[in-house]
């Protein structure tokens, strides 16, 4: 704002030589600067500087050595996020599509609301939350204790496992999804689903006949957004653990700044996760806008 | 589901089909479902704050008690509170001063490199935040920010410019240009028909998306962790050192406060919100 002023303040003073389109333009300038200079200096800047920083070793020169050593080290945690990732969408598409058909055919403000409540907590909570309630100890296990389901000192633990990251991805990104689908839903004009109804169709084919088809745009946007979103989600991973060894990308680049200081890999290791999302982003492109 | 129910089989008033009985009997049961699918992990943050003592494999708490509710008023709770709120409220107010001009420049005029300007404010969406923030750390190690207030309120700032500009443009566009004509046509100057026609109008658009960068701030993590932590911390840093020091019931505390600005937002603001707000929010 301050920008905007001094540059309106001297624009006025010169009025009288300079011509009023520079005048304009040195204004609007102004109005853009701040906005434009923080998503420069603190995103824009970062970003093409992980990836130069990613070809470069300590001594300066420019090679491919991080990259080799984030595959060596990374590649079975590169196939672990791909994997998680692609299961939590699959679980949430499919989720999202018949939870939003069922709300779109009859409406339950209840239901509809109670989807919205994971958009509000933040990810930390999510990963909190879903540590309490599904760790070994924790209050799911222990609700179920009484039905004598198993063994007390044999529990089945989900929360440090693929299982766990999975449910806690689906269920922080259920809100958003819900949202756009059955936004999308919502466009469909009822005079398709009362004629297909009165061919005796039911909810189930209205929803994969119907609503599926007319509704692919958003499903594809909803697609793209999270997969990226959880593909690139650090707190949740971080808070939920592994049991096996296996990691998300994220944590391994947090683990290769913080306590590795080895910049060079965990830059090499973000380009691989801005392809990854790029990716995602092409082929939606190709196959949803195309289509 | 009664109207449809009602024209396929007709039953008379009263009279419940054993179908339709089945059906209400689904309808229970997913509900059910739901209900403890999105409540679950959430009443157990509840019931884990106000456990006093707690030994598997009681299905309960074996002690109730307030007494880590209690700390949330001392030490470095209170602090971390506090000064998350200050910032929340800095961010929000620096971020509409500098995104409101500008989504209205973007929203009404053909200035050049409009469409870059857009596609400038739509890359920290497109792409993984934590490379790209590892990264500005360095940089602001360069300027000494890091560890500083100011760091952590610019690197907040930085989603939620992304945020309200986007929201606002749209809000603007809804807004129709025929006013602002009205007014300048009976002699107000641009700037005068800015602030009483266009803002007036806009002033839902801009409560909605503000309360939005409010709580976007207050629960950002990342950032906050690479730039602030240790020596500034933010709520969600310290709910995170909290569960990962398994201090089980400081953290479930922790957490429900940070969850509770965004779920009485939702309650008050359940008709005002746009899809197209909350849409963009989601992804944060």
């Amino acid at each position: 704002m301050n920008n905007a002023q001094t540059a309106r303040a001297a624009g006025k003073a010169r009025t009288a030589k300079i011509p009023s389109s520079i005048w304009k333009w040195l204004a609007g300038a102004g109005i853009a600067a701040p906005a434009v200079s923080i998503v420069g200096i603190f995103f824009v800047y970062p970003f093409i500087q992980s990836l130069t920083e990613s070809f470069r070793t300590e001594d300066g020169t420019y090679t491919l050595a991080n990259y080799s050593k984030a595959f060596r080290l990374y590649a079975g945690d590169m196939w672990f996020t791909l994997w998680v990732s692609g299961l939590s969408l699959g679980l949430l598409l499919l989720l999202s599509v018949l939870l939003g058909g069922l709300l779109r055919l009859k409406t339950a403000s209840l239901v509809e609301f109670l989807f919205k409540i994971p958009l509000f907590v933040p990810f930390v909570v999510v990963g909190h939350a879903m540590r309490v309630f599904l760790a070994p100890h924790g209050t799911l296990n222990s609700a179920l204790m009484p039905l004598g389901l198993y063994d007390p000192d044999q529990v089945p633990s989900i929360a440090f496992s693929t299982a766990g990251l999975v449910l806690a991805l689906v269920w922080k990104n259920i809100g958003f999804a819900l949202l756009l689908v059955l936004g999308a839903f919502r466009g469909v004009d009822n005079s398709y689903l009362e004629a297909a109804r009165n061919q005796g169709a039911g909810s189930f084919r209205l929803i994969k006949d119907i609503l599926l088809p007319m509704g692919r745009g958003s499903i594809g946007v909803v697609a793209v957004l999270t997969f990226s979103s959880m593909m690139g989600s650090f707190s949740i991973p971080a808070m939920m653990g592994s049991a096996d060894g296996k990691q998300m990308l994220m944590v391994d680049l947090y683990y290769q700044i913080v306590y590795q200081q080895d910049y060079g890999v965990a830059n090499a290791l973000g380009v691989i996760s801005y392809l990854v999302s790029m990716g995602a982003a092409i082929y939606y492109m190709k196959k949803v806008v195309k289509a | 589901m009664s109207t449809e129910t009602a024209a396929v089989q007709p039953a008379g008033p009263g009279v419940i089909t054993g179908a339709r009985w089945r059906r209400l009997l689904l309808r229970m049961i997913l509900m059910a479902g739901a209900l403890f699918l999105i409540m679950g992990p959430l009443l157990s943050l509840l019931i884990w704050s106000f456990a006093e003592k707690w030994y598997w494999p009681s299905p309960w708490p074996l002690e109730w008690g307030t007494s880590y509710w209690s700390k949330v008023f001392e030490g470095k709770m209170m602090d971390a509170l506090i000064s998350s709120f200050l910032i929340a409220i800095a961010v929000t107010v620096i971020c509409l001063i500098i995104s409101i001009p500008l989504s209205y420049m973007l929203a009404r005029y053909r200035i050049p490199g409009r469409t870059i300007l857009l596609l400038l404010f739509l890359l920290p969406q497109a792409f993984p935040q934590l490379p790209v923030f590892s990264n500005a750390m360095v940089l602001m190690y360069r300027w000494d920010l890091v560890g500083t207030w100011t760091g952590v309120i610019l690197i907040h700032l930085v989603g939620s410019v992304v945020f309200c500009i986007w929201t606002m443009v749209s809000v603007f566009q809804s807004i129709p240009e025929s006013m602002e004509e009205a007014s300048t046509m009976l002699g107000a100057s641009k700037l005068r028909s800015f602030f009483t026609i266009t803002l007036p109008l806009a002033v839902p658009g801009v409560i909605a998306s503000s309360l939005l960068v409010f709580l976007y701030s207050l629960d950002e993590f990342t950032g906050s962790l690479l730039i602030g932590a240790p020596f500034k911390t933010t709520l969600p840093v310290f709910m995170y050192n909290a569960a990962m020091g398994y201090e089980m019931q400081i953290a479930s505390v922790t957490a429900i406060l940070l969850m509770l600005p965004g779920i009485i937002l939702l309650l008050m603001m359940q008709k005002f919100m746009k899809s197209e707000y909350l849409s963009a929010f989601g992804r944060v």
